[in-house]
């Protein structure tokens, strides 16, 4: 077992987990801004306006996760 | 299968101002061409300006009216209109530069982490400057550092708390567009690599028909990332003008 393919190993394993989280963060988020729209149909623009910022910060977090796991695979 | 080759920069002139390497590279050029396009497009816009728009005033005056009211006027308040022409540099300068590398052949700009990090810096120093101009260095400092309302026991937890989420808003801000253009090119590039990878024309329209979907998807992602710089760094102008509560 080399230390190379622990980096390969420990990439994968991060970012597969980052997205896991990503994915329910962002479930969770469109879920209820679909319900806030969804009772409060005038408002429809702004709850969307907001969506999409915290859809902007969830893939924030991924992203870190996927910057990380590059530097694993390329060093 | 080596693909981050792609985002490498090697320069084309080298320029060397006092020790600095300034060397005119890929990203360099690629941002003179965005900048002439901006120029060139917004002057040819605002030539013939009507009332009622015509012509190119059509595409971009709808853009302009959306920046204006939602992130300038919603986020920043009526009175800081001084703000505008800077947000609306960055939105389109960061948004013209994420669609010109789709173009094949050409390179994103803000796939680069030193563009994108001198994009956060000048909203960092823009943040701060702002702020201590308005408010006086020790006041600003105390109102930023210091969240209302809380106990002061519980403030040698929470100032270096807010210390470092200060100082972790510009790198954010940075890593996240440079990720999502690095992430989105990225998978161009390897289903444009599976093509090659299999070799035979039977194959190849599965990968290229997932290629061409991704592309369509990284157009949205690209407007996606820019309307978010723009309206973050006027969030965070606005929590440095308005700050203490």
């Amino acid at each position: 077992m080399e230390a190379i393919g622990f980096g390969y190993l420990g990439a994968a394993i991060g970012i597969g987990l980052a997205a896991l989280g990503c994915g329910i963060g962002m479930g969770i988020l469109v879920g209820k801004s679909v319900e806030g729209m969804a009772r409060q149909p005038e408002e429809a623009n702004n709850i969307r306006t907001t969506m999409f910022i915290g859809i902007a910060f969830v893939e924030a977090l991924a992203l870190y996760a996927l910057v990380v796991s590059f530097i694993l695979i390329f060093k | 299968m080596d693909l981050m080759h792609h985002f490498e920069l090697h320069p084309l002139i080298h320029l060397n101002f006092f020790g600095i390497d300034m060397s005119i590279t890929k990203a360099v050029v690629m941002m003179w061409i965005v900048g002439a396009l901006l120029l060139v497009s917004f002057i040819m816009a605002a030539r013939s300006a009507n009332l009622v728009p015509i012509g190119f005033q059509k595409i971009i005056e709808p853009i302009l009216i959306f920046i204006r009211d939602e992130i300038v006027v919603g986020v920043m308040g009526k009175e800081n209109i001084v703000w505008y022409p800077f947000i609306t540099t960055i939105f389109f300068f960061v948004l013209l530069c994420n669609l010109i590398g789709l173009i094949p052949g050409s390179f994103t700009a803000t796939s680069n982490i030193c563009v994108t990090g001198a994009l956060a810096l000048i909203v960092f120093f823009c943040t701060h400057i702002t702020g201590i101009y308005k408010h006086g260095l020790f006041k600003y400092v105390k109102g930023a550092l210091v969240p209302g309302g809380v106990p002061p026991a519980l403030l040698v937890v929470m100032v270096p708390i807010e210390i470092i989420s200060h100082l972790l808003k510009p790198i954010s801000l940075a890593v996240r567009l440079f990720a999502n253009m690095v992430a989105g090119h990225s998978i161009i590039l390897v289903f444009i690599f599976l093509i090659v990878f299999f070799k035979s024309f039977i194959v190849a329209p599965i990968p290229l028909s997932v290629a061409v979907v991704m592309s369509a998807f990284e157009i949205g992602v690209s407007f996606i990332q820019a309307y978010i710089f723009a309206i973050l760094s006027a969030i965070y102008i606005s929590d440095a003008i308005h700050v203490g509560h």
